[in-house]
């Protein structure tokens, strides 16, 4: 038992540090290109509950450019681009533009643990995929991945590992989305 | 100078230890001070690959937190395991296929590396779900796209191996080779 605690605070703190701090200089700076789909893509809808047991269903952000995000409170490059996705989500909230971040298989509990050790915030959505499903629908290979999706409800951007969302060039990206 | 004993001599520096040209990638070598274990990256035709030696009691502490059997995580972590990070460093499409991989013992025996979907069809078998750390083995990267998660070897602990792996870069087939890498120790002595 001593053992099986010792291992999970190894983890929590390992997790949280090692493959950053182990590797501080290791770690890629996070660019901010984001890769148009050669033909747009319907999104595949979704109804996932947030960590409040809230059920919110993906359809009814129609009408909404949305940056979906997946990711995991053990992903370094996940944790990483965070802060800017929240940035970027303070700055066009009140626009026709959201931010849902999609959890792979973690529980309120953890999540919470997380983004109580933040210094930003979190006021975006955070939904559980508790089973990874809506990630399968997705293609989503890796953590992070993330999709542009446009008012239409159609993929347009896909970017493959941290980025960070609230530069010039992406919010560019996201003001041409919101103007069709 | 052998890559080997450049590595040993590495030892010594305090930060990034070497780095050097190996058939046209740029490869180095760095030791942690502070964990004292070893990554090494190569940057080649648009693509970057680098490995971190990771101690079996951090991959038990990962699996643990994730819930996995007991057997299981003392399975995985009787592998070699790497933290990988893969980068399209290129301005074009980026593919690689982990299934392409091979590694070569010190007795000159060829290995294929064990694929993610390969752990995840005998995770299923013992009742896993659990789908994600392990480095995703067939990828588009797009301009700017990168990725990271394990790689498994399966040799005994400390042991020497090459490892080669193939990318296309737009569709045209490359390789290279990170030579005399080190299965991680057991554990670290610290001073």
């Amino acid at each position: 038992m001593l053992k099986t605690i010792t291992l999970l605070l190894f983890a929590s703190v390992l997790q949280l540090s090692t493959l950053s701090s182990q590797a501080a200089w290791e770690q890629p700076k996070l660019g901010y290109r984001l890769n148009p789909l050669p033909q747009p893509v319907k999104a595949p809808n979704f109804k996932l509950e947030d960590i409040d047991e809230y059920e919110y269903d993906f359809s009814e952000y129609r009408g909404k450019v949305v940056l979906l995000n997946f990711w995991a409170t053990w992903c370094p490059p996940c944790r990483r681009e965070m802060p800017s996705m929240e940035r970027l989500y303070k700055k066009y909230q009140d626009k026709d533009f959201s931010v849902i971040a999609v959890n792979q298989m973690e529980d309120e509990d953890k999540i919470f643990a997380f983004t109580g050790t933040l210094e930003t915030q979190l006021t975006f959505n955070i939904l559980l995929d508790t089973k990874s499903t809506v990630s399968r629908n997705y293609d989503v290979r890796g953590l992070p991945t993330t999709y542009l999706i446009d008012k239409q409800g159609r993929i347009r951007y896909r970017a493959v590992g941290g980025r960070e969302f609230d530069h010039p060039k992406v919010e560019k990206i996201i003001q041409s989305l919101m103007q069709e | 100078m052998n890559l080997r004993q450049l590595v040993q001599t590495s030892f010594f520096v305090s930060t990034c230890c070497l780095s050097t040209l190996l058939h046209g990638a740029e490869v180095s070598i760095h030791k942690n001070e502070q964990s004292g274990l070893l990554t090494w990256t190569s940057k080649d035709n648009g693509f970057s690959i680098e490995l971190i030696q990771l101690l079996p009691d951090f991959v038990r502490a990962v699996y643990t937190k994730h819930d996995l059997p007991r057997a299981e995580i003392d399975r995985i972590a009787s592998y070699c395991v790497y933290g990988s990070i893969l980068k399209n460093t290129s301005q074009q499409q980026l593919t690689y296929k982990v299934k392409e991989w091979t590694y070569t013992d010190s007795q000159g025996k060829i290995h294929p590396v064990k694929t993610k979907s390969q752990w995840l069809s005998e995770w299923r078998k013992a009742g896993i779900t659990f789908s994600w750390t392990l480095l995703p083995d067939d990828v588009v990267f797009d301009i700017g796209d990168w990725q990271q998660g394990f790689t498994t070897i399966k040799l005994p602990r400390e042991s020497k191996f090459d490892l080669t792996y193939t990318w296309k870069l737009n569709g045209v087939p490359h390789s290279g080779t990170l030579k005399n890498l080190t299965c991680p120790p057991e554990t670290i002595e610290q001073p």
